[in-house]
C-alpha cells in the first residue's frame, strides 16, 4: 500500500516536471510571438487587404466566424443568408454575452487561434485592439468616402489615435429624457438646454418635493460615462495632444464640481443615485419618481407601454444639455466590427464589413434588434424611419451629431476603474473635486 | 519440496507488483488531468508572479524577480483591501460563532417542532451567495428598501433622513457582514449542533449534582467539550471568509473592498497576470498560515484530551 502511494507520488512529480519544463518559458512566448507580431502585423494589414477586391469570385465558398453579443436570438440569420447568396461567403454567427466578450476575444488572440474572424468591439477597446495587435488596422483599407458615410459619433468611437480599428455597425450615445408632467407641475414648459438651466429647474422641482434627476453613479463604468458627457459639455478634455491626462483642469473639474454640487449642496438628485446603475435609473424614471435622466437608447417603446411604465405618453427625449459654446455633448456607446489579425479569411471578412456598412444590413438590424443605424443617410431614410416603433426616431438620431468618446487608449479599463473610484470619493464628500481628480491623474500616470 | 516453496511467494510478490502497476496505470489519466488543470496552473502562477506579464503589453514581458511582490507591499490599494478583508473576516466569523453557538444550544433542546426548525435554518445557507447578495442589495436600497422602511417605521430614522447605505466603501463592509452573517450562521449552527450531540449527558448530570447552573454548565462542560468542533468550524469559515468576492460584486464596483476582488480585477479585467499571481500567492500564504495555526491548535487540543 505504502509503496503504491510512493509510486503515485513519483508519477505525479514526474508529470509535474514534464509539464513544468514547458511552464517556465510560457511566461514569455506571448512576448516572442507578439514582438515579432508587431513588425509582421504592419505589413500584413496594409498589403493583404484590398477594398476593391471584396467582390473577387475567389472568396466564394469561404466561411467567416463572427463573435458578437448584439443578436442573442439569432434574428439576423436571414440577413446573413442574403449576404451568402450574393457573395458565396458563409457567415457563422456566434453569440455571447457582453460581459464575457472581451475575455473570449483576448483568449483567442493570445492563443493565436484563427477560429474567429470578425468580432464586436466596444468603443473603449479600440486602443487595446490596435496597440495589442488584436485587430487589423483598417485606416488605409477602407476608402475615405466610405468612412465619411458614417455618423460622426459612431465613426469616432471605432477610431484610436486617428486609426480606424473597426466598422461601426450601430450608433449609440446617452440621451436626455424628461417627464413632461412633472416639469409642467414645476412651471417649466421646455426642457433645459444648458446645465446651468438644468440646475435651476432642478431646484424648482425640489421645492415641490420631487427628485429632479437620478443618475447611474454607482462606482462603475456608468459613472465614468456621465463624467465624460459633462466634462465635454463644460469644454474639458481628458488628454492633451501628448497623451498627458488633463481632466484635472478646467472642464473636468467644473464637471465634477457640478456633479458634487447636485448631490451635496442642491440635494436635487435622488441620493440612491450613488448606488444605482443605468437600469435602476430607468426603473425610477418609469415609476414616475424622477423628472429627468440621462440614459442610453432602448428606453422606448417600454416607457410608452402602460403595462411596464407609469409614465406612458408623459415623457420625451431630446438633446443632452450643453454649456457655453457647446450646444450638446453626450458620451458615445457605439460599437464596431473588427477583423482579427489571426483570421485566415481577412478578405472575406472585409467583404462582410462592406455588407455591414450598407442599408441591407443596417435596416434589418434596426428592425430586428433595435440598434440604431450608423450610416448618416439612413437617418432620413423613409423605410428606416417608418419601421421605428418609438415615435422618437429623429430626436434620438439628432444626438449622434454630438457624441464624445471615452478616452479609448490601451489602458482604458484600468484608468476607468481608478477614475470611477476617485469621482465617487468626491460625490460622497470625502474629497474635493480637485483633490479627487488630481489623485486620479496621479494613479493613471503611475500605471502607464 | 524445498525448491517449490519459494516460488509461490515469488508469484505472490509478482502478482502484488502487477496489481500495483495496474492500479497506477488506471490512476494515470486522473493524475494527468489533475496535474494539468490543478497542479500545473498553481505552479505556473508561481512562475508568472515573478514576471512582468501584462496581456495588454504583449511586447514587454520580462523576468523581474520579486518585483511584483515588492511593489504590492508598497501598494496602497492592496493594503486597503487586506485591511477590509480582515475586518470582514474577523467580525463576520466572530458574529457567526456567537450566534451559531446560541442557536445550536437552542436547537439541542428537545421541544415540539425541533426537526422543522433544524431543517428550516438551512435555507439561507442553501441560497447562492450571489442571490443572497441581490436580495440584500434590494433590502439596502435607499428610500424604498426594506432597511430604510423598517427604520423609518420604527422611528429610528427621522422622516427626512434617507441614507445611502452602500454609498461608502468603508461602511459597505458592515452591510456585507450583516448579509454574510445571515447567510452563514446556519452553517456554524449545524457544525456546533453536531458537536453538542456528542457531549455525553452524564457530564451534565454530574455537573448538576455539583450544583452547577446554566452558565456554569456552559462554561465547564459545553464549551470545553465543544472545542474541537469550534476549531473546525471557525477555521473552515475563516478560510472561506477571507476569499469573500461574489457578494461584493453585487454591492459595489470598488475592487479594494476585498483582496480577492482586487486579484480578480487585476487578472481578468486589466490582464496584469504577473501582479495578480503575486497577489494570489500572498493571499495563499496568509491562508496557509491560518492552516498551520489550525493544525497546532488541533494537535494541542488532542494532546490535552
Amino acid at each position: 500500500m505504502k509503496s503504491g502511494v510512493k509510486w503515485i507520488g513519483a508519477c505525479a512529480a514526474g508529470l509535474m516536471l514534464l509539464s513544468g519544463c514547458s511552464a517556465a518559458p510560457t511566461g514569455s512566448p506571448a512576448a516572442s510571438s507578439s514582438a515579432s507580431g508587431t513588425a509582421a502585423a504592419e505589413t500584413a494589414a496594409g498589403s493583404e487587404l484590398d477594398w476593391s477586391k471584396i467582390n473577387d469570385p475567389s472568396l466564394k465558398g469561404q466561411e467567416i466566424t463572427l463573435l458578437w453579443s448584439n443578436d442573442k436570438n439569432n434574428l439576423m440569420a436571414d440577413t446573413f443568408a442574403e449576404f451568402t447568396k450574393q457573395t458565396g461567403i458563409k457567415v457563422n454567427a456566434v453569440s455571447t454575452d457582453y460581459n464575457s466578450l472581451y475575455n473570449k476575444i483576448s483568449t483567442a488572440v493570445m492563443s493565436n487561434s484563427s477560429d474567429i474572424d470578425v468580432v464586436e468591439m466596444d468603443t473603449i477597446w479600440a486602443g487595446q485592439f490596435l496597440k495589442g495587435n488584436f485587430a487589423v488596422d483598417l485606416t488605409n483599407v477602407v476608402p475615405p468616402d466610405v468612412q465619411k458615410q458614417f455618423s460622426p459619433s459612431s465613426l469616432e468611437s471605432v477610431k484610436y489615435d486617428g486609426h480606424l480599428v473597426a466598422i461601426p455597425h450601430f450608433s449609440s450615445t446617452k440621451h436626455f429624457y424628461w417627464n413632461t408632467e412633472l416639469l409642467a407641475r414645476a412651471g417649466i414648459d421646455k426642457p433645459p438646454v444648458t446645465w446651468d438651466q438644468f440646475r435651476e429647474d432642478s431646484l424648482k422641482l425640489k421645492e415641490l418635493g420631487i427628485y429632479a434627476s437620478a443618475w447611474s453613479w454607482k462606482q462603475a463604468e456608468g459613472l465614468v460615462c456621465d463624467f465624460v458627457s459633462l466634462t465635454s459639455a463644460f469644454g474639458g478634455k481628458f488628454f492633451d495632444d501628448n497623451g498627458k491626462p488633463i481632466f484635472n483642469q478646467g472642464g473636468g473639474v467644473q464637471a465634477l464640481q457640478f456633479m458634487t454640487d447636485l448631490v451635496q449642496k442642491d440635494k436635487t438628485v435622488d441620493p440612491a443615485s450613488l448606488q444605482w446603475t443605468e437600469n435602476d435609473v430607468q426603473n425610477a424614471f418609469a415609476a414616475g419618481k424622477i423628472a429627468m435622466m440621462s440614459n442610453w437608447e432602448y428606453m422606448y417603446p417600454d416607457l410608452d407601454d402602460p403595462t411596464k411604465s407609469k409614465v406612458a405618453g408623459k415623457t420625451d427625449v431630446g438633446l443632452m444639455p450643453g454649456e457655453g459654446g457647446i450646444l450638446s455633448a453626450a458620451v458615445t456607446g457605439s460599437e464596431g466590427l473588427a477583423i482579427l489579425q489571426s483570421s485566415k479569411h481577412k478578405e472575406a471578412a472585409l467583404a462582410f464589413l462592406n455588407f455591414v456598412a450598407s442599408k441591407e444590413f443596417q435596416l434589418p438590424f434596426f428592425q430586428k434588434t433595435g440598434n440604431y443605424p450608423s450610416l448618416n443617410e439612413l437617418f432620413q431614410d423613409s423605410e428606416v424611419v417608418n419601421s421605428d416603433k418609438s415615435n422618437h426616431f429623429s430626436k434620438i438620431v439628432n444626438q449622434y451629431q454630438y457624441g464624445y468618446n471615452r478616452p479609448n487608449a490601451p489602458g482604458y479599463v484600468t484608468w476607468s476603474d481608478a477614475l470611477a473610484a476617485e469621482i465617487h470619493e468626491a460625490l460622497v464628500g470625502n474629497k474635493t473635486p480637485q483633490a479627487a481628480l488630481d489623485s486620479a491623474v496621479q494613479k493613471i500616470e503611475s500605471s502607464q | 519440496m524445498a525448491r517449490i516453496s519459494p516460488s509461490p511467494r515469488l508469484g505472490l510478490l509478482n502478482r502484488k507488483r502487477k496489481d500495483t502497476l495496474f492500479a497506477i496505470l488506471l490512476l494515470l489519466p486522473t493524475v494527468y488531468v489533475l496535474c494539468k488543470v490543478f497542479i500545473y496552473p498553481i505552479y505556473q502562477s508561481a512562475v508568472w508572479s515573478l514576471f512582468k506579464y501584462n496581456l495588454t503589453e504583449p511586447g514587454d514581458v520580462r523576468f523581474i524577480g520579486w518585483g511584483n511582490y515588492l511593489e504590492l507591499l508598497k501598494n496602497h490599494d492592496f493594503w486597503v483591501s487586506i485591511d477590509r478583508t480582515f475586518y470582514f473576516t474577523i467580525l463576520s466569523v466572530a458574529a457567526e460563532l456567537v450566534l451559531g453557538f446560541f442557536s445550536a444550544l437552542l436547537l439541542n433542546q428537545s421541544f415540539k417542532g425541533r426537526t422543522f426548525f433544524r431543517g428550516s435554518i438551512i435555507v439561507p445557507w442553501a441560497l447562492l451567495t450571489l442571490v443572497n447578495g441581490l436580495m440584500w442589495n434590494w433590502i439596502y436600497q435607499p428610500g424604498n428598501g426594506a432597511l430604510s422602511q423598517l427604520l423609518h417605521r420604527a422611528h429610528l430614522l427621522a422622516p427626512d433622513q434617507n441614507p445611502v447605505w452602500l454609498g461608502n466603501s468603508d461602511s459597505i463592509m458592515n452591510f456585507v457582514i450583516l448579509a454574510d452573517v445571515w447567510k452563514t450562521t446556519p452553517f456554524m449552527t449545524l457544525l456546533l449542533l453536531a458537536g453538542m450531540q456528542h457531549i455525553p449527558g452524564s457530564l451534565y448530570e454530574a455537573a448538576a449534582m455539583d450544583g452547577a447552573g446554566f452558565w456554569k454548565k456552559l462554561k465547564h462542560v459545553t464549551i470545553p467539550q465543544l472545542m474541537p468542533s469550534v476549531i473546525v468550524a471557525v477555521v473552515l469559515r475563516l478560510i472561506n471568509a477571507i476569499r469573500v468576492y461574489d457578494i461584493l460584486t453585487v454591492f459595489t464596483g470598488d475592487p479594494t473592498t476585498s483582496v480577492s476582488y482586487l486579484t480578480f480585477n487585476n487578472a481578468f479585467r486589466y490582464f496584469y497576470l504577473g501582479r495578480s499571481s503575486a497577489m494570489a500567492w500572498l493571499t495563499t500564504l496568509f491562508i496557509i498560515l491560518l492552516i498551520v495555526v489550525y493544525m497546532i491548535l488541533l494537535r494541542r487540543n488532542s494532546d490535552t484530551d
